[in-house]
C-alpha cells in the first residue's frame, strides 16, 4: 500500500491528516483516500499534508482520479522534493485547473504553516 | 519563460515523439531528478501522453478482437440458417414430401438439397415428392443435370417427383438437355396444389 495515513494536528492544534506516498500509487489507492474525505467520512474537508516521496508514480487511473477530489479536503499542502514527482503533480494539478486549496512545499514545517494560516 | 535545453535531451524527445507517430507507444522519456527545469514538465507530459495511447491501444485492440469473434459467430448462425431455408423439406402427407425451392441454385446448393431429399425420402419412406420451383428465378448453367439425377434418384428409392412452378426460363433449360438428360422421371404441374391434389387423388385420400 503506497499510501499511509494518519490523524495528527496541526502545531495550532488544528485536525491535520497526514499522508505518506511512495512506491506506485493506483486508483484503487487514489480511491482510498476518496473514501477517508468524501462527505460524511471522518476526514472530509479535514486538512491534509502528503509527504511524496521520492519515487512515487502515479498510474493513469490515479491521475485521472485525483481532481475529483478537490471539492472533499480542506487544503492540502504536497511536500516534495524530487523534481520528477513535482512535475507528476504539477501535470495533476494542470487537469484540476484552479485549485486555491493544493501548493507544493519542499519542506514540512512550510506545509504545516500554510495550513495553520488557511481559514476552512 | 526562458529554459536552456540539452540537445540530447530534445533529440530524444522527438525521437520518441517519431516513434509514436509510427504506431509505437511503448517507449518512454528517461527522466533524470538532476534535470529539475519546466522542460521535465514536457518529458513527463510526453510520458503521460503514451500511456494514454497505449491504453488506447490495447482497449481498441481488444474490442476489434470481440467484434472479430462477434462477426464470425454471426457468419457461423447465418450460414447454419441459410442452410436450414435452403432445403426446407415438408412432409405435407403421410409419405408425401414437399421442397419448395426460392432462390439462385447452383452446384454446391443442389448437392445440399440433394443430399438432405433422398435422406428425408428413405427415412420416411416417401411415396411422392413435390419440387416446387415458383420461387426459382435461374439455375446455373450446369445444375439443371445435377437436379435432374436428383429426381431420378428419388426414383430409385421408390418415390415419384412433381415438379411445380416452372418458369419459362427453367422450361427451356429441361428442354434443351435433351433427350438423354431430360428422361428423368418428371411429372409437371402448374401449382404446388395442384401437385397435392394429384397425390392424394393417386392415394385415394379424396374419395368420399
Amino acid at each position: 500500500m503506497p499510501f499511509f495515513y494518519e490523524e495528527a494536528t496541526t502545531p495550532q492544534g488544528k485536525p491535520l491528516l497526514r499522508l505518506t506516498a511512495q512506491g506506485e500509487v493506483t486508483l484503487a489507492d487514489a480511491e482510498s483516500l476518496g473514501a477517508r474525505i468524501e462527505e460524511g467520512a471522518p476526514n472530509h474537508r479535514w486538512r491534509i499534508l502528503s509527504i511524496v516521496e521520492k519515487g512515487t508514480e502515479y498510474s493513469a487511473g490515479a491521475r485521472k482520479y485525483f481532481p475529483s477530489l478537490q471539492p472533499k479536503y480542506g487544503a492540502i499542502a504536497v511536500v516534495v522534493t524530487s523534481p520528477i514527482v513535482r512535475a507528476a503533480i504539477n501535470m495533476m494539478m494542470r487537469l484540476t485547473g484552479q485549485a486555491p486549496n493544493l501548493h507544493l512545499f519542499t519542506t514540512e514545517a512550510e506545509g504545516l504553516a500554510w495550513l495553520d494560516g488557511l481559514e476552512i | 519563460m526562458s529554459v536552456t535545453i540539452e540537445g540530447e535531451r530534445v533529440d530524444q524527445l522527438l525521437r520518441i515523439i517519431v516513434a509514436a507517430a509510427t504506431g509505437d507507444y511503448e517507449l518512454r522519456v528517461p527522466l533524470v531528478e538532476e534535470d529539475d527545469d519546466e522542460f521535465l514538465e514536457v518529458e513527463l507530459g510526453v510520458n503521460y501522453l503514451l500511456e494514454e495511447l497505449a491504453l488506447g491501444k490495447a482497449k481498441s485492440d481488444s474490442q476489434r478482437q470481440q467484434l472479430e469473434a462477434r462477426a464470425e459467430e454471426l457468419a457461423h448462425q447465418q450460414s447454419e440458417l441459410v442452410e436450414a431455408l435452403s432445403t426446407p423439406v415438408i412432409a405435407v402427407w403421410p409419405g408425401v414430401l414437399a421442397l419448395p425451392l426460392v432462390g439462385r441454385i447452383d452446384d454446391e446448393r443442389a448437392a445440399r438439397i440433394t443430399a438432405v431429399l433422398l435422406e428425408r425420402v428413405a427415412a420416411e419412406r416417401a411415396t411422392h415428392v413435390i419440387l416446387d420451383l415458383t420461387g426459382v428465378g435461374t439455375i446455373a448453367g450446369n445444375t439443371m443435370p445435377g437436379l435432374l439425377r436428383m429426381v431420378r434418384a428419388i426414383g430409385l428409392l421408390g418415390a415419384s417427383c412433381l415438379l411445380t412452378g416452372i418458369s419459362p426460363a427453367v422450361a427451356q433449360q429441361i428442354v434443351a438437355l435433351g433427350e438423354v438428360e431430360g428422361r428423368a422421371p418428371v411429372r409437371a404441374l402448374a401449382q404446388l396444389s395442384d401437385a397435392l391434389a394429384h397425390v392424394l387423388a393417386q392415394k385415394g385420400a379424396l374419395r368420399g
